[in-house]
């Protein structure tokens, strides 16, 4: 919100120009490796991608890692699940019959040039979706008119509520830094009950998917600290920026790593708008 | 011997002096201008034939001066006023002598910037202090023409800015919540308008600002590592007069008179921006419809009750108020007032008491049935401080007092409208006492070497009701869950700390006009913002000292240096320093602190330290004044869990900093100002690379804060005045013409990592199709070339 004053401020009143420049960065010494995991109940969702970091001003395709060794094991029964790579989908995958199941502990490995990279995650039960309506709302502040889509549903737990919502407009994924939907029971989760509102003002036609995910608090810290530092316009009232803090460590080696290991369950509608 | 003795030791030294003299030994008095009965500050008083000897009048006109023998001819002389000498016989220093001086014809020779002696700087006992008069901040040239008080004392060695467009001050290596600014005794918790573009303060209303940067009296206290000490401005007791201005994006006016008679005196003085008034020309309904003012209204009332009493209430509102479609609106406020009451008990000791509240609050609301809140808060200080001065010998004059202050921050409460499921929130308020006691000792022990030395002790509680979460391992974390929390009543003490706060100064005068100054200064700050952004932001968290939040300790150690030269038209100083900060607090990654009723999951606490050398050349008279300032200097902050637990710059570290100002009088009608600034850039951390995580472009960073720097600063500002010279006549009007960032130079307010898209900056895939995205920065500079004009006049 603060953003909205700033910039609505300094763009009404003063002179603010902008322009691009070229500065001179520094590079890191060695590129550090960048793990993104999804382990869910939904089998089209679970990969593994594995990609290194590069100089700030190069534009070629992310440097992927291929080789390295992935399985995810099920702490309860010690059971090792492997991951291969797929050059079609450019990550890891294992066998689609394989899935998280609620209340069990999952542990990511990777092993890529003698470097160990572990994670843990607690796959959590999902809340309840009743239903998912729209309607057409005249323009409001902050919002267009255009036809707005609310979920109603249940959250009945007393911890571990930590939720995000990913939105998918005919095959687009919402994906700019105002587009991150993550919420926790800080206001109360009442709102889920009473109809949670999205923001976007749909057109007639469009197809909708909205997906649900219950994740662990680290995960949930990891994706506000990138929201964080996605906002971060480097000015005097942004923070210093600092990468978000990883739920992956490195338990052999002396890399660093980026990234995240998410493990939930995945809730997911499609609809069309229509008119009604 | 441990460091109290050595204090009581010195304590001991300092007042062993010869037998106090049981009769009458000082001449006290008070001095006019004859015109307008306004009191005169810094007069040079002086026996006959005792030049060096002399003193000044305080800030009430006030002297005290050892008597010589007696009858004997004393001399009062100003800048600007005709010479007084009268002859003063025994009986005459039984009571107050008043003295009315009569103002000279205006002369083009002298033009003085400075209410103060000439010799001042090198006679007195003060290090790390400049005074910026009125006039001289009144003739620097202003952004946007609005002559601002914190802005100009950042062209002080010593005091930094974090950046263009901000009025935040970071003084010797110090954050900006370790400055107390006071406004007649009375502090003031958020000094800025518009985001900090603007500092409260209408320079009309204020007499003078006098900036302690570190080294303050034992009279003073509460923050780390400066004080603003600003003084409004009491009303003439002859007429009813005016003035005021018409500037670019606000006026001001301000009107002074006799309140009951000569005795009292009243000055009001108000100021407020119209940029919301051009809004509403706009074709643009969205625009239109906006709010973006802000003002400020400040009063003094001041009433002589005899000769001996003195009694002045004053008071400051002001407030901002940003709104969008009458529907959102940010608005914050300060509101400060004080009390003060000064007493001549006899020639030789006096006494001030001093009462005030200032409070400060916000408010951000979203007038919506369904997704609408009303988010408040608010904060207060109430304090009362009295104070009694004794001149024990004619070279010893104790001061000591006590001084209370209560905090009260009250819930940060989020409301949501009735028909918005969103939970209400509400923080716990919480309460403060400090308590402090203090005693000052200023000594001459010979003619060359005079020392001060002060202890004040504070006495700290935070009091209920109100609850403390207890954590695992002692150890406040937001990966784990509070094990217990124990609950306070209403006044029980949760936490006590206490400091004794010594302050100790030495001056040798190697020559008449020329001096050595050494001092040593300990504060404790018992309240901070938990904020790691550079400028302060409306809704900052105040936190009080607590549990787990500990008070910050600064130590300062300083030497200068002082000469005058060519009969006190020029001055020039150097000052060395190294402080030291302990209990500095700073945000763990991602903290969320504003809603939140354990705040110290999301601190991060540890040691800074900072060293530099200032010079300072500045010339006073003649038609060319200003100064040339340079400052070396370094700060550094060392906190567990940020830059791997290593030293790191904060932002305003800016090792090289230069400030010139120069002020010509052309002619009685024509005048100028330039200013120019240069510093090393702030203090940031650029990426060292980039990934994708999340299907976003994101910049890494290294786990080192702030090893790049933005490119030096530079600025040059002028301004022009002309005034109608006819001194005669009642309307006095002037113009002035400034230029801001002269030669336009593009400083940059920030750089953003961002990914550009079909190579237009402003490009988002919202816009249409993407043709192509690549890494780019993009800068943001904020003025360059900006004029303005102001009419200013006086009835």
């Amino acid at each position: 919100m603060k953003k909205i004053w700033i910039f609505l401020l300094l763009s009404l009143l003063f002179s603010s120009c902008q322009e691009e420049v070229v500065l001179d960065l520094d590079q890191k010494d060695s590129r550090v490796p960048v793990i993104e995991a999804h382990w869910t109940d939904q089998s089209v969702y679970n990969e593994v991608k594995i990609s290194l970091s590069k100089n700030y001003y190069d534009s070629l395709d992310q440097e992927l890692i291929r080789d390295a060794d992935v399985f995810i094991k099920e702490q309860s029964t010690g059971r090792k699940i492997a991951f291969r790579y797929l050059e079609a989908t450019r990550s890891y995958r294992t066998n689609p019959t394989e899935r998280a199941r609620v209340g069990e502990t999952y542990q990511l490995n990777v092993t890529w040039k003698g470097q160990v990279f572990q994670s843990e995650g607690l796959m959590l039960e999902p809340p309840i979706v009743d239903s998912v309506v729209w309607n057409y709302e005249e323009k409001r502040l902050f919002r267009d008119e255009g036809y707005f889509v609310k979920v109603y549903g249940k959250i009945p737990f007393t911890e571990n509520n930590y939720y995000r919502i990913r939105v998918i407009e005919n095959d687009t994924l919402y994906n700019q830094p105002e587009d991150y939907l993550l919420f926790d029971d800080t206001f109360g989760l009442q709102v889920f009950e009473k109809g949670l509102e999205l923001g976007y003002a749909f057109q007639e036609n469009d197809r909708i998917r909205l997906e649900l995910y219950r994740i662990n608090k680290d995960v949930f810290d990891y994706l506000s600290q990138l929201v964080n530092l996605l906002f971060n316009d480097g000015g005097l009232f942004s923070p210093p920026p600092q990468n978000p803090k990883s739920n992956i460590k490195v338990v052999k080696g002396n890399s660093q790593v980026l990234g995240f290991f998410v493990v939930s369950p995945v809730l997911s509608r499609t609809l069309v708008i229509s008119s009604k | 011997m441990s460091f109290h003795r050595l204090l009581l030791f010195l304590l001991l030294f300092l007042i062993a002096s010869p037998a106090f003299p049981q009769e009458k030994l000082v001449l006290r008095g008070q001095v006019m201008d004859a015109g307008n009965l306004q009191v005169l500050v810094g007069v040079n008083v002086y026996w006959e034939g005792k030049e060096q000897q002399g003193t000044a009048t305080d800030l009430d006109g006030y002297f005290y001066i050892p008597a010589t023998t007696l009858p004997a001819k004393i001399i009062l002389s100003y800048l600007g006023y005709e010479k007084s000498i009268r002859i003063i016989q025994v009986r005459d220093l039984e009571k107050v002598q008043r003295f009315y001086l009569k103002a000279e014809d205006f002369s083009l020779e002298e033009v003085l910037i400075q209410e103060k002696r000439g010799d001042e700087q090198v006679k007195n006992l003060e290090l790390g202090k400049s005074t910026l008069s009125m006039e001289t901040l009144q003739s620097l040239p202003a952004l946007f023409g609005e002559v601002d008080l914190l802005r100009s004392l950042q062209l002080l060695p010593g005091v930094k800015s974090a950046g263009e467009g901000t009025t935040g001050l970071f003084v010797r290596g110090g954050s900006a919540d370790q400055n107390l600014v006071q406004v007649d005794g009375a502090p003031v918790y958020n000094a800025s308008h518009f985001f900090g573009i603007f500092s409260v303060f209408n320079p009309d209303g204020i007499k003078k600002v006098d900036l302690y940067k570190g080294n303050m009296p034992a009279s003073f206290g509460g923050r780390a590592s400066s004080l603003i000490d600003v003084t409004l401005r009491e009303g003439e007791k002859d007429r009813i007069q005016g003035e005021g201005g018409i500037g670019t994006i606000s006026s001001r006016l301000t009107l002074q008179g006799p309140l009951l008679g000569k005795n009292s005196s009243f000055l009001i003085s108000g100021r407020r921006t119209y940029a919301d008034l051009f809004l509403k020309l706009s074709s643009n309904p969205d625009l239109k419809n906006n709010q973006l003012n802000f003002y400020d209204l400040n009063g003094k009332a001041a009433f002589s009750l005899n000769e001996k009493d003195k009694l002045s209430v004053s008071s400051y509102q002001g407030s901002d108020i940003l709104g969008l479609s009458g529907q959102f609106g940010l608005g914050w406020k300060n509101w400060v007032s004080a009390v003060n009451w000064n007493r001549v008990n006899s020639d030789s000791s006096f006494f001030d008491l001093q009462a005030y509240h200032s409070r400060y609050s916000y408010q951000v609301k979203f007038d919506n049935d369904e997704n609408g809140f009303d988010w408040t808060n608010s904060l207060s200080e109430s304090g009362i401080k009295a104070s009694w001065t004794r001149v024990l010998a004619p070279s010893t004059t104790l001061v000591w007092g006590a001084h209370g202050q209560l905090y009260h921050f009250a819930p940060s409460d989020l409301k949501p409208s009735p028909n918005n499921p969103i939970n209400r929130r509400q923080t716990q308020g919480v309460q403060g006492v400090l308590g402090n006691a203090f005693v000052g000792l200023t000594r001459e022990f010979t003619e060359k070497l005079s020392g001060e030395l002060g202890l004040r002790q504070g006495v700290y509680a935070q009091l209920g009701a109100g609850k403390v979460y207890q954590y695992p391992g002692n150890d406040p974390n937001p990966d784990q869950e509070p094990s217990d929390s124990v609950f306070y009543n209403s006044a029980d003490v949760m936490q006590r700390y206490q400091g004794l706060e010594p302050r100790i100064a030495f001056r040798y005068l190697l020559r008449p006009e020329f001096s050595l100054k050494l001092a040593y200064n300990r504060n404790f700050q018992y309240v901070q913002i938990a904020s790691n952004s550079s400028a302060g932001l409306p809704i900052d968290r105040w936190v009080l000292a607590g549990q787990y939040i500990r008070p910050i300790k600064s130590d300062q150690i300083s030497l200068g240096v002082f000469h005058n030269f060519d009969q006190n038209r020029w001055e020039l100083s150097v000052e060395g320093y190294y402080k030291d900060l302990d209990q500095v607090i700073d945000l763990r990654n991602g903290a969320r602190i504003l809603l939140s009723d354990q705040v110290e999951t999301e601190l991060l606490s540890g040691r800074g330290w900072a060293y530099g050398a200032e010079f300072l050349l500045r010339k006073n008279k003649g038609k060319t004044t200003g100064w040339l300032a340079y400052t070396w200097s370094r700060a550094w902050r060392q906190i567990d869990g940020i830059s791997k637990d290593r030293p790191y710059n904060p932002r305003f570290d800016r090792p090289h900093d230069v400030s010139l100002v120069l002020n010509h009088q052309f002619s009685p009608a024509w005048s100028s100002s330039l200013t120019f600034v240069y510093s090393t850039g702030q203090a940031v951390s650029f990426p060292v690379g980039s990934y994708l995580v999340d299907n976003q472009p994101v910049p890494l960073y290294s786990d080192y804060r702030n090893e790049n720097r933005f490119p030096d600063y530079h600025r040059l500002d002028a301004s022009v005045t002309w005034k109608n010279p006819d001194q005669g006549r009642k309307w006095k009007g002037s113009w002035n013409f400034g230029v801001y960032n002269l030669y336009g130079r593009k400083n940059p307010f920030s750089y953003d990592f961002r990914t550009v898209y079909n190579n237009q900056i402003n490009y988002s895939p919202s816009d249409g199709k993407i043709v192509s995205a690549r890494p780019g920065v993009v800068m943001t500079y904020l003025f360059t070339f900006l004029p303005s004009i102001t009419y200013n006049f006086q009835f």
